[in-house]
Protein backbone atom coordinates (compact mmCIF):
# COMPACT_ATOMS: atom_id res chain seq x y z
CA UNK A 1 0.00 0.00 0.00
CA UNK A 2 0.57 3.73 -0.94
CA UNK A 3 2.38 5.49 1.63
CA UNK A 4 -0.25 8.05 3.88
CA UNK A 5 0.17 11.24 5.56
CA UNK A 6 -0.94 13.60 7.93
CA UNK A 7 -0.55 16.14 9.91
CA UNK A 8 0.44 15.52 13.71
CA UNK A 9 -1.62 16.83 16.62
CA UNK A 10 -0.22 17.97 19.89
CA UNK A 11 -3.63 15.91 21.15
CA UNK A 12 -4.41 12.20 19.77
CA UNK A 13 -4.81 11.48 16.33
CA UNK A 14 -3.26 13.13 12.95
CA UNK A 15 -5.41 15.18 10.44
CA UNK A 16 -5.64 14.52 6.97
CA UNK A 17 -6.17 18.50 6.73
CA UNK A 18 -5.14 21.49 8.88
CA UNK A 19 -7.97 23.86 8.94
CA UNK A 20 -8.34 27.27 11.06
CA UNK A 21 -12.08 27.01 11.71
CA UNK A 22 -13.60 30.40 13.10
CA UNK A 23 -16.86 29.17 15.00
CA UNK A 24 -19.86 31.00 15.46
CA UNK A 25 -21.37 29.66 19.07
CA UNK A 26 -24.48 31.86 18.06
CA UNK A 27 -26.45 33.00 15.72
CA UNK A 28 -25.82 36.83 16.44
CA UNK A 29 -22.24 35.48 15.90
CA UNK A 30 -22.44 34.83 12.73
CA UNK A 31 -21.58 38.06 10.68
CA UNK A 32 -18.46 38.45 12.75
CA UNK A 33 -17.83 35.20 11.98
CA UNK A 34 -18.21 35.66 8.43
CA UNK A 35 -16.37 38.81 8.17
CA UNK A 36 -13.26 37.85 10.09
CA UNK A 37 -13.28 34.17 7.53
CA UNK A 38 -13.74 37.44 4.61
CA UNK A 39 -10.70 39.33 5.66
CA UNK A 40 -8.32 36.30 6.33
CA UNK A 41 -7.75 33.69 4.06
CA UNK A 42 -7.01 30.36 4.81
CA UNK A 43 -9.26 30.46 7.72
CA UNK A 44 -12.86 28.44 7.69
CA UNK A 45 -16.10 30.40 8.74
CA UNK A 46 -18.82 27.45 10.12
CA UNK A 47 -22.09 29.29 11.04
CA UNK A 48 -25.76 28.28 12.11
CA UNK A 49 -28.64 29.50 13.35
CA UNK A 50 -28.41 28.18 17.06
CA UNK A 51 -26.86 28.43 20.32
CA UNK A 52 -29.89 29.97 22.28
CA UNK A 53 -32.31 28.66 24.80
CA UNK A 54 -31.75 24.82 23.23
CA UNK A 55 -32.63 22.31 26.31
CA UNK A 56 -32.46 18.96 26.56
CA UNK A 57 -31.05 16.53 23.61
CA UNK A 58 -30.52 20.00 21.77
CA UNK A 59 -28.76 21.13 23.98
CA UNK A 60 -26.70 17.99 23.83
CA UNK A 61 -26.52 17.46 20.36
CA UNK A 62 -25.43 21.12 19.65
CA UNK A 63 -22.69 20.97 22.24
CA UNK A 64 -21.62 17.56 20.99
CA UNK A 65 -21.07 19.40 17.00
CA UNK A 66 -19.50 22.64 18.30
CA UNK A 67 -16.91 20.73 20.86
CA UNK A 68 -16.45 18.34 17.93
CA UNK A 69 -15.28 20.98 15.57
CA UNK A 70 -12.93 22.32 17.94
CA UNK A 71 -11.62 18.60 19.29
CA UNK A 72 -11.45 17.50 15.11
CA UNK A 73 -8.17 16.54 14.22
CA UNK A 74 -8.75 17.94 10.84
CA UNK A 75 -8.40 21.12 12.26
CA UNK A 76 -5.77 22.76 13.54
CA UNK A 77 -6.58 25.93 15.44
CA UNK A 78 -9.90 27.54 16.38
CA UNK A 79 -11.34 30.84 16.87
CA UNK A 80 -14.63 31.06 18.53
CA UNK A 81 -16.78 33.64 17.83
CA UNK A 82 -19.27 34.02 21.06
CA UNK A 83 -21.71 36.19 22.12
CA UNK A 84 -21.42 36.91 25.56
CA UNK A 85 -18.75 35.95 28.24
CA UNK A 86 -20.59 33.24 30.45
CA UNK A 87 -21.31 30.45 27.89
CA UNK A 88 -17.82 31.37 25.47
CA UNK A 89 -15.82 31.37 28.56
CA UNK A 90 -17.72 28.21 29.25
CA UNK A 91 -17.02 26.35 26.14
CA UNK A 92 -13.97 27.07 25.62
CA UNK A 93 -12.79 26.06 29.38
CA UNK A 94 -14.35 22.89 28.50
CA UNK A 95 -12.91 21.97 25.14
CA UNK A 96 -9.35 23.10 26.58
CA UNK A 97 -9.50 20.69 29.44
CA UNK A 98 -9.47 18.26 26.38
CA UNK A 99 -7.29 19.52 23.89
CA UNK A 100 -4.04 21.11 24.07
CA UNK A 101 -4.50 22.79 20.41
CA UNK A 102 -4.86 26.61 19.81
CA UNK A 103 -8.54 27.67 21.17
CA UNK A 104 -9.15 31.24 21.44
CA UNK A 105 -12.43 33.90 21.11
CA UNK A 106 -13.62 36.68 20.71
CA UNK A 107 -16.95 38.56 22.24
CA UNK A 108 -19.95 40.22 20.32
CA UNK A 109 -21.44 41.80 23.49
CA UNK A 110 -18.31 43.50 24.44
CA UNK A 111 -17.93 46.10 21.96
CA UNK A 112 -20.27 45.05 18.90
CA UNK A 113 -19.65 42.90 15.86
CA UNK A 114 -17.11 45.14 14.16
CA UNK A 115 -14.73 45.08 17.48
CA UNK A 116 -15.06 41.56 17.40
CA UNK A 117 -13.96 41.32 13.56
CA UNK A 118 -10.99 43.94 14.82
CA UNK A 119 -9.89 41.89 17.25
CA UNK A 120 -10.65 38.11 15.87
CA UNK A 121 -8.98 38.83 12.43
CA UNK A 122 -5.16 39.94 14.49
CA UNK A 123 -6.04 36.69 16.00
CA UNK A 124 -6.65 34.51 13.10
CA UNK A 125 -3.93 35.98 11.04
CA UNK A 126 -1.83 34.28 13.47
CA UNK A 127 -3.72 31.09 13.68
CA UNK A 128 -2.76 30.71 9.65
CA UNK A 129 0.45 31.53 9.64
CA UNK A 130 0.96 28.90 12.68
CA UNK A 131 -0.69 26.21 10.47
CA UNK A 132 1.04 27.04 7.19
CA UNK A 133 4.25 25.66 8.93
CA UNK A 134 2.75 22.30 9.52
CA UNK A 135 3.79 19.76 7.40
CA UNK A 136 2.52 16.18 6.13
CA UNK A 137 4.51 13.56 8.29
CA UNK A 138 4.07 9.43 7.80
CA UNK A 139 0.70 8.13 9.14
CA UNK A 140 -0.97 4.97 9.31
CA UNK A 141 -4.39 3.53 8.40
CA UNK A 142 -5.24 2.72 12.09
CA UNK A 143 -5.03 6.19 12.94
CA UNK A 144 -8.32 7.14 10.78
CA UNK A 145 -11.91 7.20 12.16
CA UNK A 146 -13.74 6.65 8.67
CA UNK A 147 -17.75 8.07 8.95
CA UNK A 148 -20.01 5.55 5.99
CA UNK A 149 -23.08 7.05 4.87
CA UNK A 150 -25.32 6.21 1.91
CA UNK A 151 -27.51 8.75 0.05
CA UNK A 152 -29.56 8.66 -3.35
CA UNK A 153 -29.95 5.43 -3.02
CA UNK A 154 -30.90 3.34 -5.91
CA UNK A 155 -30.90 -0.32 -7.27
CA UNK A 156 -27.43 -0.33 -7.84
CA UNK A 157 -26.32 0.82 -4.38
CA UNK A 158 -27.49 -2.37 -2.60
CA UNK A 159 -25.47 -4.32 -5.36
CA UNK A 160 -22.49 -2.82 -6.64
CA UNK A 161 -21.41 0.65 -4.51
CA UNK A 162 -22.18 -0.08 -0.75
CA UNK A 163 -20.89 -3.81 -1.13
CA UNK A 164 -17.60 -2.26 -2.59
CA UNK A 165 -17.68 -0.21 0.20
CA UNK A 166 -18.19 -2.79 2.88
CA UNK A 167 -15.17 -4.38 1.44
CA UNK A 168 -12.87 -1.11 1.65
CA UNK A 169 -14.13 -0.77 5.44
CA UNK A 170 -13.46 -4.70 6.02
CA UNK A 171 -10.37 -3.86 5.22
CA UNK A 172 -9.87 -0.30 7.09
CA UNK A 173 -10.73 -2.34 10.21
CA UNK A 174 -8.46 -5.38 9.39
CA UNK A 175 -5.68 -2.57 9.36
CA UNK A 176 -6.32 -1.69 12.99
CA UNK A 177 -8.67 1.29 11.57
CA UNK A 178 -11.89 2.23 13.12
CA UNK A 179 -15.90 3.18 10.90
CA UNK A 180 -18.21 4.49 12.25
CA UNK A 181 -21.76 4.01 10.37
CA UNK A 182 -25.36 5.48 10.97
CA UNK A 183 -29.20 5.86 10.04
CA UNK A 184 -30.93 4.53 12.38
CA UNK A 185 -34.32 4.13 9.55
CA UNK A 186 -32.10 2.70 7.12
CA UNK A 187 -31.01 -0.52 9.87
CA UNK A 188 -34.79 -1.04 10.47
CA UNK A 189 -35.37 -4.75 9.35
CA UNK A 190 -32.13 -5.72 9.44
CA UNK A 191 -30.97 -5.34 12.90
CA UNK A 192 -31.53 -8.47 13.83
CA UNK A 193 -28.76 -9.25 11.40
CA UNK A 194 -26.38 -6.24 12.48
CA UNK A 195 -27.22 -7.42 16.60
CA UNK A 196 -25.76 -11.20 15.78
CA UNK A 197 -22.35 -9.13 14.91
CA UNK A 198 -22.47 -7.39 18.05
CA UNK A 199 -19.51 -7.94 20.30
CA UNK A 200 -21.55 -8.70 23.26
CA UNK A 201 -25.05 -9.51 24.31
CA UNK A 202 -25.06 -6.03 25.40
CA UNK A 203 -24.38 -4.20 22.42
CA UNK A 204 -26.78 -6.09 20.64
CA UNK A 205 -30.02 -5.42 22.54
CA UNK A 206 -28.34 -1.54 22.32
CA UNK A 207 -28.90 -2.06 18.64
CA UNK A 208 -32.44 -3.58 19.17
CA UNK A 209 -32.79 0.00 21.35
CA UNK A 210 -31.77 2.36 19.31
CA UNK A 211 -34.26 0.99 16.58
CA UNK A 212 -37.14 0.47 19.00
CA UNK A 213 -36.98 4.19 19.93
CA UNK A 214 -36.57 5.46 16.57
CA UNK A 215 -39.98 3.08 15.81
CA UNK A 216 -41.47 5.08 19.03
CA UNK A 217 -40.70 8.61 17.65
CA UNK A 218 -42.18 8.06 14.39
CA UNK A 219 -45.94 6.34 15.82
CA UNK A 220 -45.69 9.49 18.03
CA UNK A 221 -45.69 11.56 15.17
CA UNK A 222 -48.50 9.16 13.47
CA UNK A 223 -46.44 7.32 11.07
CA UNK A 224 -45.63 3.36 11.37
CA UNK A 225 -42.11 3.00 9.83
CA UNK A 226 -42.50 -0.65 9.24
CA UNK A 227 -46.06 -0.16 7.93
CA UNK A 228 -44.78 1.82 5.41
CA UNK A 229 -42.04 0.48 4.29
CA UNK A 230 -40.55 -0.14 1.57
CA UNK A 231 -42.12 3.14 -0.32
CA UNK A 232 -43.17 3.08 -3.51
CA UNK A 233 -40.05 4.02 -5.77
CA UNK A 234 -38.01 1.09 -3.77
CA UNK A 235 -40.91 -1.31 -4.79
CA UNK A 236 -40.93 0.06 -8.41
CA UNK A 237 -36.81 -0.45 -8.43
CA UNK A 238 -37.63 -3.66 -7.14
CA UNK A 239 -36.92 -3.57 -3.41
CA UNK A 240 -40.00 -5.95 -2.56
CA UNK A 241 -39.18 -5.65 1.62
CA UNK A 242 -38.02 -4.05 4.61
CA UNK A 243 -35.39 -6.47 5.33
CA UNK A 244 -34.05 -6.74 1.85
CA UNK A 245 -34.10 -2.72 1.58
CA UNK A 246 -32.42 -2.63 4.80
CA UNK A 247 -29.76 -5.23 4.20
CA UNK A 248 -28.71 -3.44 1.34
CA UNK A 249 -28.10 -0.35 3.24
CA UNK A 250 -25.52 -1.98 6.13
CA UNK A 251 -23.89 -3.56 3.30
CA UNK A 252 -21.88 -0.44 3.09
CA UNK A 253 -20.23 -1.46 6.61
CA UNK A 254 -18.74 -4.61 5.75
CA UNK A 255 -18.66 -7.57 7.61
CA UNK A 256 -16.75 -7.07 10.99
CA UNK A 257 -17.75 -7.44 14.75
CA UNK A 258 -20.04 -4.32 15.74
CA UNK A 259 -17.96 -2.94 18.74
CA UNK A 260 -20.92 -0.67 20.38
CA UNK A 261 -23.35 1.84 19.67
CA UNK A 262 -22.57 5.65 19.92
CA UNK A 263 -24.57 8.49 20.69
CA UNK A 264 -24.86 11.03 18.30
CA UNK A 265 -21.71 12.99 17.43
CA UNK A 266 -19.93 10.68 20.61
CA UNK A 267 -16.56 9.81 19.59
CA UNK A 268 -15.46 5.60 19.53
CA UNK A 269 -13.25 4.72 22.52
CA UNK A 270 -10.95 2.48 20.31
CA UNK A 271 -10.95 1.00 17.02
CA UNK A 272 -12.98 -1.33 14.76
CA UNK A 273 -16.60 -1.10 13.62
CA UNK A 274 -19.22 1.10 15.39
CA UNK A 275 -22.91 1.76 14.92
CA UNK A 276 -24.16 5.98 15.57
CA UNK A 277 -27.51 5.99 16.68
CA UNK A 278 -28.50 9.33 14.43
CA UNK A 279 -31.70 10.73 12.02
CA UNK A 280 -30.53 9.85 8.27
CA UNK A 281 -30.52 13.10 6.68
CA UNK A 282 -27.17 13.93 5.13
CA UNK A 283 -26.16 16.88 6.49
CA UNK A 284 -27.04 15.65 10.01
CA UNK A 285 -25.43 12.53 10.26
CA UNK A 286 -22.77 13.98 8.49
CA UNK A 287 -22.16 16.85 10.98
CA UNK A 288 -22.50 13.74 13.62
CA UNK A 289 -19.92 11.43 12.24
CA UNK A 290 -17.35 14.50 11.83
CA UNK A 291 -18.36 15.38 15.66
CA UNK A 292 -17.20 12.21 16.64
CA UNK A 293 -13.85 12.49 14.91
CA UNK A 294 -14.39 11.50 11.49
CA UNK A 295 -10.94 12.40 9.60
CA UNK A 296 -12.86 11.52 6.17
CA UNK A 297 -16.56 10.17 5.37
CA UNK A 298 -17.01 7.42 2.58
CA UNK A 299 -20.37 8.09 1.03
CA UNK A 300 -21.86 5.67 -1.25
CA UNK A 301 -24.52 7.02 -3.74
CA UNK A 302 -26.87 5.45 -6.41
CA UNK A 303 -28.37 8.65 -7.83
CA UNK A 304 -26.53 11.04 -6.69
CA UNK A 305 -25.76 13.71 -4.44
CA UNK A 306 -23.80 17.37 -3.70
CA UNK A 307 -23.57 16.86 -0.17
CA UNK A 308 -20.20 17.76 1.52
CA UNK A 309 -19.04 18.60 5.20
CA UNK A 310 -16.91 21.36 6.20
CA UNK A 311 -14.26 19.14 8.41
CA UNK A 312 -14.38 15.64 6.60
CA UNK A 313 -13.47 15.58 3.25
CA UNK A 314 -16.60 13.26 1.80
CA UNK A 315 -15.99 10.95 -1.25
CA UNK A 316 -18.64 9.75 -3.19
CA UNK A 317 -18.34 6.25 -4.49
CA UNK A 318 -21.39 5.29 -6.79
CA UNK A 319 -21.73 2.32 -9.17
CA UNK A 320 -24.43 3.71 -11.24
CA UNK A 321 -23.16 4.73 -14.91
CA UNK A 322 -25.69 7.41 -15.51
CA UNK A 323 -24.74 9.19 -11.99
CA UNK A 324 -21.31 9.25 -13.55
CA UNK A 325 -22.36 11.08 -16.20
CA UNK A 326 -24.68 13.55 -15.05
CA UNK A 327 -23.08 14.64 -11.97
CA UNK A 328 -19.67 14.72 -12.82
CA UNK A 329 -18.64 17.28 -10.20
CA UNK A 330 -20.21 14.99 -7.20
CA UNK A 331 -18.59 11.58 -8.40
CA UNK A 332 -15.05 10.82 -6.96
CA UNK A 333 -14.99 7.20 -7.15
CA UNK A 334 -16.71 5.00 -10.32
CA UNK A 335 -16.85 1.60 -10.01
CA UNK A 336 -19.42 1.26 -12.77
CA UNK A 337 -17.89 -2.09 -13.95
CA UNK A 338 -18.41 -3.48 -10.25
CA UNK A 339 -21.97 -3.42 -11.18
CA UNK A 340 -21.60 -4.91 -14.79
CA UNK A 341 -19.69 -7.70 -13.13
CA UNK A 342 -16.61 -6.51 -15.84
CA UNK A 343 -14.57 -5.87 -12.17
CA UNK A 344 -14.77 -7.84 -9.04
CA UNK A 345 -16.45 -6.55 -5.53
CA UNK A 346 -12.55 -6.54 -4.19
CA UNK A 347 -11.00 -4.37 -6.92
CA UNK A 348 -14.04 -2.27 -6.36
CA UNK A 349 -12.99 -2.05 -2.82
CA UNK A 350 -9.12 -1.61 -3.99
CA UNK A 351 -10.03 1.04 -6.07
CA UNK A 352 -12.17 2.96 -3.27
CA UNK A 353 -9.16 2.19 -0.76
CA UNK A 354 -6.24 4.23 -3.77
CA UNK A 355 -8.72 6.88 -3.55
CA UNK A 356 -9.01 7.04 0.41
CA UNK A 357 -5.29 7.33 0.35
CA UNK A 358 -4.91 9.88 -2.15
CA UNK A 359 -7.52 11.82 -0.43
CA UNK A 360 -5.50 11.45 2.80
CA UNK A 361 -2.65 12.99 1.44
CA UNK A 362 -3.95 15.79 0.18
CA UNK A 363 -6.28 15.13 -3.12
CA UNK A 364 -9.32 17.15 -2.73
CA UNK A 365 -12.53 15.69 -3.35
CA UNK A 366 -14.89 16.98 -5.55
CA UNK A 367 -17.50 18.10 -2.64
CA UNK A 368 -14.60 20.51 -1.07
CA UNK A 369 -13.80 21.79 -4.18
CA UNK A 370 -17.41 22.55 -5.46
CA UNK A 371 -17.57 23.66 -1.99
CA UNK A 372 -19.82 21.97 -0.38
CA UNK A 373 -19.74 22.67 3.21
CA UNK A 374 -23.20 21.53 5.00
CA UNK A 375 -23.49 21.66 8.89
CA UNK A 376 -26.55 21.03 10.90
CA UNK A 377 -25.25 21.20 14.49
CA UNK A 378 -28.73 19.97 15.93
CA UNK A 379 -30.01 16.90 13.84
CA UNK A 380 -34.03 16.71 14.56
CA UNK A 381 -36.37 14.75 12.53
CA UNK A 382 -35.55 10.79 12.00
CA UNK B 1 -8.45 0.92 -14.70
CA UNK B 2 -9.01 -2.09 -17.53
CA UNK B 3 -11.80 -3.94 -17.37
CA UNK B 4 -11.02 -7.43 -16.94
CA UNK B 5 -14.05 -9.23 -19.16
CA UNK B 6 -15.38 -6.96 -22.02
CA UNK B 7 -18.70 -8.77 -21.61
CA UNK B 8 -20.98 -6.53 -19.07
CA UNK B 9 -23.40 -8.74 -16.90
CA UNK B 10 -26.98 -8.78 -17.78
CA UNK B 11 -27.70 -9.97 -13.81
CA UNK B 12 -26.20 -10.56 -10.63
CA UNK B 13 -26.61 -13.70 -8.88
CA UNK B 14 -24.98 -11.98 -5.35
CA UNK B 15 -24.05 -15.86 -3.27
CA UNK B 16 -24.18 -18.85 -3.84
CA UNK B 17 -26.74 -19.32 -1.64
CA UNK B 18 -29.16 -16.91 -2.62
CA UNK B 19 -32.09 -18.55 -4.41
CA UNK B 20 -33.09 -14.98 -6.51
CA UNK B 21 -30.59 -13.09 -9.01
CA UNK B 22 -31.20 -9.66 -9.66
CA UNK B 23 -31.71 -8.60 -13.13
CA UNK B 24 -29.40 -5.40 -14.90
CA UNK B 25 -31.38 -4.87 -18.01
CA UNK B 26 -35.06 -5.40 -18.32
CA UNK B 27 -35.60 -8.41 -19.26
CA UNK B 28 -38.55 -9.81 -21.62
CA UNK B 29 -40.47 -13.24 -20.95
CA UNK B 30 -38.72 -16.22 -22.63
CA UNK B 31 -35.61 -14.55 -22.25
CA UNK B 32 -32.47 -17.31 -21.37
CA UNK B 33 -30.12 -16.26 -18.90
CA UNK B 34 -27.05 -18.81 -17.75
CA UNK B 35 -26.82 -19.43 -13.35
CA UNK B 36 -23.66 -22.03 -11.89
CA UNK B 37 -23.97 -24.04 -15.28
CA UNK B 38 -28.17 -24.16 -15.85
CA UNK B 39 -30.09 -22.48 -18.37
CA UNK B 40 -32.93 -20.62 -16.38
CA UNK B 41 -35.89 -19.02 -19.05
CA UNK B 42 -37.69 -16.39 -17.59
CA UNK B 43 -41.07 -16.97 -17.23
CA UNK B 44 -42.12 -13.60 -16.28
CA UNK B 45 -40.66 -9.82 -18.08
CA UNK B 46 -38.39 -8.55 -15.39
CA UNK B 47 -37.05 -5.41 -15.18
CA UNK B 48 -33.68 -3.43 -13.97
CA UNK B 49 -33.28 -3.87 -10.57
CA UNK B 50 -35.92 -6.71 -9.75
CA UNK B 51 -35.24 -10.00 -9.09
CA UNK B 52 -36.28 -13.42 -10.59
CA UNK B 53 -36.18 -17.24 -8.74
CA UNK B 54 -33.22 -19.39 -9.70
CA UNK B 55 -34.59 -22.10 -8.05
CA UNK B 56 -37.75 -23.71 -7.57
CA UNK B 57 -39.09 -22.05 -4.22
CA UNK B 58 -42.17 -23.69 -2.11
CA UNK B 59 -44.50 -21.45 -0.26
CA UNK B 60 -43.43 -20.69 3.22
CA UNK B 61 -39.67 -20.97 2.46
CA UNK B 62 -37.26 -18.60 2.94
CA UNK B 63 -36.53 -15.92 -0.34
CA UNK B 64 -32.47 -15.66 0.60
CA UNK B 65 -30.64 -12.41 -1.27
CA UNK B 66 -27.34 -11.06 -0.08
CA UNK B 67 -27.13 -14.61 1.56
CA UNK B 68 -29.52 -13.88 4.22
CA UNK B 69 -33.50 -13.84 4.97
CA UNK B 70 -35.36 -11.18 2.64
CA UNK B 71 -39.04 -12.42 3.18
CA UNK B 72 -40.50 -15.76 2.51
CA UNK B 73 -42.33 -17.38 -0.37
CA UNK B 74 -46.12 -16.56 -0.14
CA UNK B 75 -46.90 -19.12 -2.92
CA UNK B 76 -44.68 -22.07 -4.72
CA UNK B 77 -42.56 -20.23 -6.87
CA UNK B 78 -40.78 -21.36 -10.32
CA UNK B 79 -37.35 -20.95 -11.34
CA UNK B 80 -37.41 -18.03 -13.77
CA UNK B 81 -40.07 -16.09 -12.31
CA UNK B 82 -40.56 -12.79 -10.96
CA UNK B 83 -40.58 -12.56 -7.47
CA UNK B 84 -41.31 -9.20 -5.65
CA UNK B 85 -44.38 -8.23 -3.52
CA UNK B 86 -46.81 -10.55 -5.36
CA UNK B 87 -45.27 -13.58 -4.28
CA UNK B 88 -42.46 -12.53 -1.83
CA UNK B 89 -44.16 -11.32 2.07
CA UNK B 90 -41.93 -9.34 4.83
CA UNK B 91 -41.76 -11.44 8.54
CA UNK B 92 -41.04 -7.92 9.63
CA UNK B 93 -43.96 -5.46 7.73
CA UNK B 94 -46.61 -4.74 9.94
CA UNK B 95 -49.03 -4.55 6.69
CA UNK B 96 -48.63 -6.44 3.83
Amino acid sequence: MRELTGYKHVDGRPGIRKHVVVLSLNSFCNTATELISQAVRGTLPLVHPHGRNEIGVHRERLERSLEGVVLHPNVYAVLVVGYEPKSTKEFVETVKKITAKSVESVLVLAGGTWDAVRTGVDKALEMVLAASEVCREPIELKDLIFGVKCGGSDATSGVASNAAVGEAVDRIIEAGGTAIFSETTEILGAEHILARRAVNEEVAKKIYRAVQENERFAMAAGVDLLGVNPVPDNIRGGISTIEEKSLGAILKAGNSRIEDVLGYGERPPHSGLYFMDSPSAATEVMTGLSAAGAQMILFSTGTGNPVGNPISPVLKITSNPRTVARMKEHIDVDISDVLTGSTSLREGGDRILQAIISVANSRLTKAEIVGHMEFAPIPVGL
Amino acid sequence: MTPSSPEPKKWLWLHREDNVAVALSDFTKGAVVQIDGSEIILRDPVDYGHKFAVKDVRAGEPIIKYAETIGVAARDILAGEHVHVHNLKSLRARRQ
